[in-house]
């Protein structure tokens, strides 16, 4: 049995967006509740500042918080580590969004976050689901929290389990540019035009995203909060892992 | 007009509905229902305003949920995401953990003094939990499916699970208890038994309440055992204060009217002493919880500057914690009648002033969240979390005057000395 997870090379990203947008199709998302997403922010004081940016999924943690929080067990860790949500247990208590260090839990009956039209409105739902997007992916597994979700409660980033779950048993490297692969793949990674987006088996010693990491020294983000993250991120001499929460309030 | 005792078993009570229904037919007796008999009492009055209270506010609440879902809320997943209801469930949860704190002082650990509150504490802590959970029922996704999915989850490792296994524990045992009082059974071996389960099942309670918080190692303004500690403590002061202010409310805050027994307690020296003590522990908590939070580096404390700079923590801490502990120790005040209601109220108020900014306070910085949350969320609660937050008041009060009609919440134990047998239930 795998255990999937990402490396994001900081060198090689761009801070393009194409993964939000790419994240955003494929699971039919509501403007601003980006699983995926990169964030910018700035450090330093004038004269002396930089632009950054931080590309970040589900960090799809070994050890959850957000799952030993969850009191119905919804939030639950699937066999090849996936953190996932079941739709049908969930009763929208939000305690997971509060438990997440990471910010990428999002609960959509809200009011929109980005001052645009509530899309609920525009495109409401007229069963189950919270709204009909005008374009969606077919894939719907509500025990997985996979597509259109139900109303109230808590969506997150799957690492495209509909996707992943079906890769042939065996593979350690999800390529993209291999074509019996790259449906296989996630969206993210499928998408991510510089390739700063590596995802395979972290079990296995030979596969990729180990490789990268033992070469370039790959690093998680808050690692001292001890949910140990299965996405990496590769450093190198260009860029740096924020410390802190990224966005620095103005106090 | 006919003098009645305290219905004395659930048949009673039911064989008096039926009979005030078949006396009066079906206007009449909703009028009866409505204004609580026609003899009006204290706390009779407040029973009308806050029946209107809940059923407005519940309405508003149901209709906007109905129609617009819980986006009627202002909460956010780029921020806070625990809005103004949550902080309402808190207060109403730690007040009730307090109420039976207060009753066990007299049940469980002997300070006979207190007894005469004790039975009215203990419906005062029922009612006060019941409209904590109401509150959170509107304010959860999906209230009914917790019903299921938390007793076949059994999610052990979460905190939220505890506190609601422990709370459930506490309100049967509080139920109990009561009826137990009600039957006049006070001091049985059974009796005294579910008093001390109850009072262990208490502590757990807010103690697991404390950690639902205090567990929450990314969140470092809740983080730390101290959580748990302050909710006890803090619950102990919020359930003295409500029982100033509920005890006076049953006697028109008039002292003279009250029983015996009561009278001596509220002009004695125990209840400004323990209501003292009580503000200055919370005092001590309040003012270390800020001292430490203002001084850390670490990320994800700012947000106590930031508190600190709101009118509403100075409220908190002059108006509602400083003047009422210095109005409870001062000699000339401390036992007269108008200062100690006056205290209460204020503490009643700064303690929810404490759990609002305690739980919005705790989110104010957010996490990794993304191109929507460049800063420091702005949160304002929206018409209908005021509205499920006046539905929770609603509900307490309504509860409280219906029964301070239907019980004697003064009653001592049957054995008790100088016991004094007054506030007759009258309905005619």
């Amino acid at each position: 049995m795998a255990k999937w997870g990402m490396v994001i090379d900081l060198e090689k990203c761009t801070g393009c967006q194409a993964c939000t947008v790419a994240c955003g199709m494929e699971n039919s998302r509501l403007p601003g509740e980006h699983w995926q997403d990169v964030i910018f922010f700035n450090e330093g004081t004038y004269p002396n500042t930089q632009l950054k940016w931080f590309p970040r999924p589900c960090m799809q943690c070994e050890n959850p918080s957000c799952v030993a929080v969850c009191p119905t067990k919804a939030t639950y860790k699937s066999e090849e580590g996936q953190v996932l949500v079941d739709w049908e247990r969930c009763i929208g208590c939000k305690y997971c969004m509060i438990a997440c260090p990471y910010g990428v839990r999002f609960y959509t009956d809200e009011k929109p976050a980005y001052g645009g039209p509530d899309m609920k409105e525009a495109f409401p739902s007229d069963d189950a689901h919270s709204w009909t997007p005008p374009w969606k992916a077919p894939q719907e597994d509500w025990k997985h929290g996979v597509g259109v979700q139900p109303h109230d409660v808590v969506s997150k980033c799957t690492f495209c389990y509909h996707r992943v779950s079906k890769v042939p048993a065996g593979t350690i490297n999800l390529d993209p540019s291999d074509p019996k692969l790259r449906e296989h793949t996630p969206a993210c990674v499928v998408t991510c035009a510089p390739g700063a987006r590596f995802f395979g088996d972290l079990d296995a010693p030979d596969s990729e995203v180990n490789r990268q990491i033992a070469a370039k020294n790959g690093v998680r983000l808050l690692d001292h909060l001890g949910n140990k993250p299965q996405v990496y991120y590769l450093t190198g001499e260009g860029a740096s892992v924020p410390a802190d929460r990224a966005v620095k309030p103005k106090i | 007009m006919i003098a009645r005792t305290e219905p004395k078993s659930v048949g009673e009570v039911f064989a008096l509905f039926g009979r005030l229904y078949r006396e009066n037919g079906p206007l009449g007796f909703t009028r009866l229902a409505l204004t609580l008999g026609k003899t009006p009492t204290p706390a009779g009055r407040w029973w009308l305003w806050s029946v209107l209270l809940t059923v407005v506010a519940g309405l508003f609440v149901l209709y906007q949920l109905f129609t617009v879902g819980h986006s009627a809320f202002n909460t956010s997943s780029g921020g806070v995401v625990w809005g103004m209801p949550i902080a309402t469930y808190v207060y109403f949860a730690l007040i009730s953990s307090g109420l039976t704190m207060i009753a066990s002082l007299g049940t469980v650990f002997g300070f006979k003094q207190f007894l005469p509150i004790a039975k009215r504490c203990i419906f005062l802590s029922i009612i006060t939990l019941v409209a904590a959970f109401s509150v959170l029922a509107l304010e959860l996704g999906h209230p009914f499916r917790m019903i299921w999915a938390m007793p076949t989850g059994l999610q052990v490792m979460s905190p939220m699970f505890w506190m609601g296994i422990f709370y459930t524990i506490d309100l049967i045992l509080l139920i109990i208890k009561f009826y137990l009082m009600w039957q006049e059974d006070w001091e049985s071996p059974l009796s005294h038994a579910v008093g001390v389960a109850g009072f262990v099942a208490v502590i757990l309670a807010s103690g697991m309440l404390g950690m639902v918080f205090g567990s929450m190692v990314m969140r470092p303004m809740w983080y730390g055992p101290f959580t748990s500690i302050y909710f006890m403590l803090t619950a102990g002061l919020c359930g003295a204060a409500a029982i100033v202010v509920t005890t006076y409310m049953a006697y028109g805050f008039n002292r003279n009217a009250m029983p015996e027994r009561l009278r001596a307690m509220a002009s004695g020296h125990d209840l400004p002493m323990v209501f003292a003590t009580l503000i200055g522990l919370t005092l001590i908590m309040f003012v270390t919880r800020f001292w430490v939070g203002l001084w850390s580096n670490l990320d994800g404390m700012e947000g106590f500057r930031l508190l600190v700079r709101t009118p509403l923590f100075h409220i908190e801490l002059w108006l509602g914690l400083v003047l009422p502990f210095v109005m409870m120790l001062m000699p000339g005040l401390q036992r007269r009648m108008w200062p100690q209601i006056t205290a209460s109220f204020l503490v009643l108020g700064a303690m929810f002033i404490n759990r609002y900014e305690f739980v919005i306070g705790g989110q104010m910085i957010p996490m990794f969240k993304g191109t929507w949350a460049f800063s420091v969320p702005a949160y304002t609660p929206s018409a209908t979390e005021w509205a499920l937050t006046a539905m929770g008041f609603g509900i307490a009060l309504a509860l409280y005057a219906g029964g301070e009609k239907l019980f004697h919440l003064s009653d001592l134990p049957p054995h008790a000395e100088d016991v004094e047998v007054t506030g007759q239930l009258v309905i005619s």
